[in-house]
């Protein structure tokens, strides 16, 4: 009895002593600052909340977990959709904070202008967002796809049952340019041609003229690099003008993007309905992430933080050392990041809208990164190249 | 003429670096790699397969002639100078390379990939000029060959028409008219050759 009784003290001592272990050990969590730098108004203002919502979620799910030996504490800044104010931004994280890694930027003007606030700082840069490519800086890891991973399999797709004839649309700055840049040499490469280029300010909803020039021009699908508010208001329009001729319809002449997904098509509604779109991630149902930006920055935090709770002042070399070695199980899927220029190995999914989400249409997993199109090969993406009238 | 942009291809491409082992040939290296090209360093000397080469990068702080197996501005592959001193010789001595393109030392995180497009498209328009320099030369050299095959065939006729018929003779031969004209002397002289071994 009394030995009985000994024994339930001493279990509840040991009880004790083991839960006091593992507060300490929660208490004990090294706490590393980290940026956020995601626009919380603005014309993209859907966008940067899904990969806010996906950082902030990793953020919590981290430190949450018990058997995780760091603590992230996120260090917050609004540049809200301003171009300019991200570099100071991301120089004020750096100077009030302990924080060397920033998650953040969402266009490629933003992510160019705070590459040499990095440089100077010795960050790094988490990008979750689609891109165009020809980039490789060892201060910025680009987690989301390039164009090999978004532009070239989508053209390879869209050509074959649709036409080569596109009419290329883009916002005003470098992500429509050089997309639509790399697009031109795609549809010359498979025999199309370019029947329109044209571009918009950020923000500018007035779509009557490209309308017309689609109308005039009769291409085979339209390449949309407009961003936010401009691209809603041109697949309204596009909807109206399908409605008038069956020409336009997206069953016969799509709109497609690189960059739409889940999070967007609330404020597309029924507009978007069977256009295409490419990404590395949509949302099944139930689904973890509302949209591939979502998923992205969640697996960006996923990755950083797997590197700083072996070694929390890894900075580019020591990260660089580590994607060489190592692949990662994240929520996009176990990938790989090339040490080279930085990208991630990311599934290719090309996704019709459906009601208020994608159906995949067809999917290829591990795409290797080649950020500056050095494998493209017209050859293989279109079948055989076709005899053209040399005069 | 002008140039349609084309997606530049560069998978595959060989690098030399000719450059002694220092941060700046990690750094290019780097960016090289991340591009898609391989990389080949070396110092003092290029090795063999340097002829075979897509690019080569050479130091233009302490580089010299001998390094080289082929003379000064005559690289057959564009050729980038890497510059640290901006000293007035050593720019001259790279100049002399017929360099296609610049990096300025330290190298950071940008600027091969510009490097490179620049180069290759100044070493193909460099080539391309040579290429004309030469033709044009060779039908000047011919000028005296069409003045004496229009005379030979303007007998009777103005030297007008003989230009016409020596024209179209190129024409329906398919060669140039300094071609055209370089067989009409040819033929002219064996026949007057002929007529002399004749006479004889």
């Amino acid at each position: 009895m009394v030995a009985g009784r000994q024994k339930c003290l001493v279990c509840l001592a040991l009880r004790r002593w083991l839960r006091g272990i593992v507060i300490l050990g929660i208490c004990l969590k090294r706490r590393i600052e980290i940026g956020i730098l995601y626009s919380r108004s603005g014309s993209y203002q859907l966008v940067s909340d899904a990969c806010r919502m996906g950082a902030m979620r990793a953020i919590a799910d981290i430190n949450a977990d018990r058997s995780s030996g760091i603590e992230l504490v996120p260090v917050e800044r609004d540049p809200q959709s301003n171009a300019d104010r991200y570099a100071t931004l991301c120089e004020d994280i750096f100077r009030t904070s302990s924080a060397r890694h920033v998650v953040g930027c969402v266009t490629s003007w933003s992510r160019k202008e705070t590459i040499p606030v990095l440089e100077k700082a010795g960050g790094m840069l988490w990008y979750a967002c689609p891109y165009e490519g020809f980039e490789a800086n060892e201060h910025v890891v680009y987690m989301h796809a390039c164009p090999n991973q978004h532009l070239v399999p989508l053209m390879a797709h869209v050509v074959p049952r649709f036409g080569a004839n596109g009419f290329l649309l883009g916002s005003n700055y470098i992500w429509g340019w050089e997309m639509n840049r790399v697009a031109r040499d795609l549809i010359a490469d498979a025999g199309g041609k370019v029947l329109g280029e044209r571009y918009l300010r950020i923000g500018e909803t007035d779509v009557s003229r490209l309308i017309a020039e689609i109308r005039a021009t009769r291409p085979n699908f339209i390449l949309n690099n407009l961003i936010g508010t401009s691209s809603y208001a041109f697949l309204a329009a596009y909807r109206d003008l399908a409605a008038e001729d069956v020409a336009f319809s997206p069953e016969a002449c799509p709109v497609i993007s690189c960059n739409l997904t889940e999070g967007e098509l609330p404020a597309i509604g029924e507009s978007g309905k069977g256009h295409l779109s490419v990404g590395p991630y949509f949302a099944p149902r139930p689904a973890a992430f509302a949209s591939s930006f979502e998923a992205s920055a969640y697996a960006s935090v996923q990755v950083m933080a797997d590197v700083l709770s072996r070694d929390p002042d890894a900075g580019p070399a020591e990260f660089s050392k580590v994607f060489a070695e190592q692949r990662f199980s994240t929520r996009l899927g176990p990938i790989a990041i090339d040490a080279h220029s930085q990208h991630a190995t990311l599934p290719v999914i090309i996704g019709r809208i459906a009601d208020g989400f994608f159906e995949v249409v067809s999917r290829e997993d591990e795409v290797a990164p080649d950020p500056y199109l050095s494998r493209y090969d017209p050859a293989k993406t279109f079948g055989r190249p076709r005899l053209r009238v040399v005069s | 003429m002008s140039k349609v942009p084309r997606i530049p291809n560069l998978g595959g491409a060989r690098a030399f670096v000719l450059h002694r082992p220092h941060p700046t040939v990690q750094a290019i290296t780097r960016q090289l790699s991340a591009i898609g090209l391989e990389t080949v360093g070396c110092w003092p000397e290029l090795p063999a397969e340097v002829l075979a080469a897509d690019f080569v990068f050479f130091d233009a702080d302490l580089g010299f002639d001998e390094q080289f197996p082929w003379k000064p501005g005559e690289a057959p592959m564009p050729m980038v100078a890497l510059i640290g001193s901006e000293a007035p010789g050593r720019i001259e001595w790279a100049l002399s390379h017929q360099a296609d393109a610049q990096l300025l030392k330290p190298v950071g995180n940008a600027g091969v990939y510009s490097a490179l497009l620049i180069a290759r498209q100044s070493f193909e328009a460099r080539k391309l000029q040579a290429s004309e320099i030469s033709s044009l030369r060779l039908r000047v050299a011919e000028r005296q060959t069409i003045v004496r095959a229009v005379e030979a065939l303007s007998k009777g006729a103005g030297d007008g028409r003989a230009y016409a018929q020596l024209r179209s003779l190129a024409m329906s031969w398919q060669i140039s008219v300094e071609e055209a004209a370089r067989r009409i002397v040819a033929m002219t002289e064996e026949e007057g050759g002929d007529d002399q071994s004749h006479r004889a």
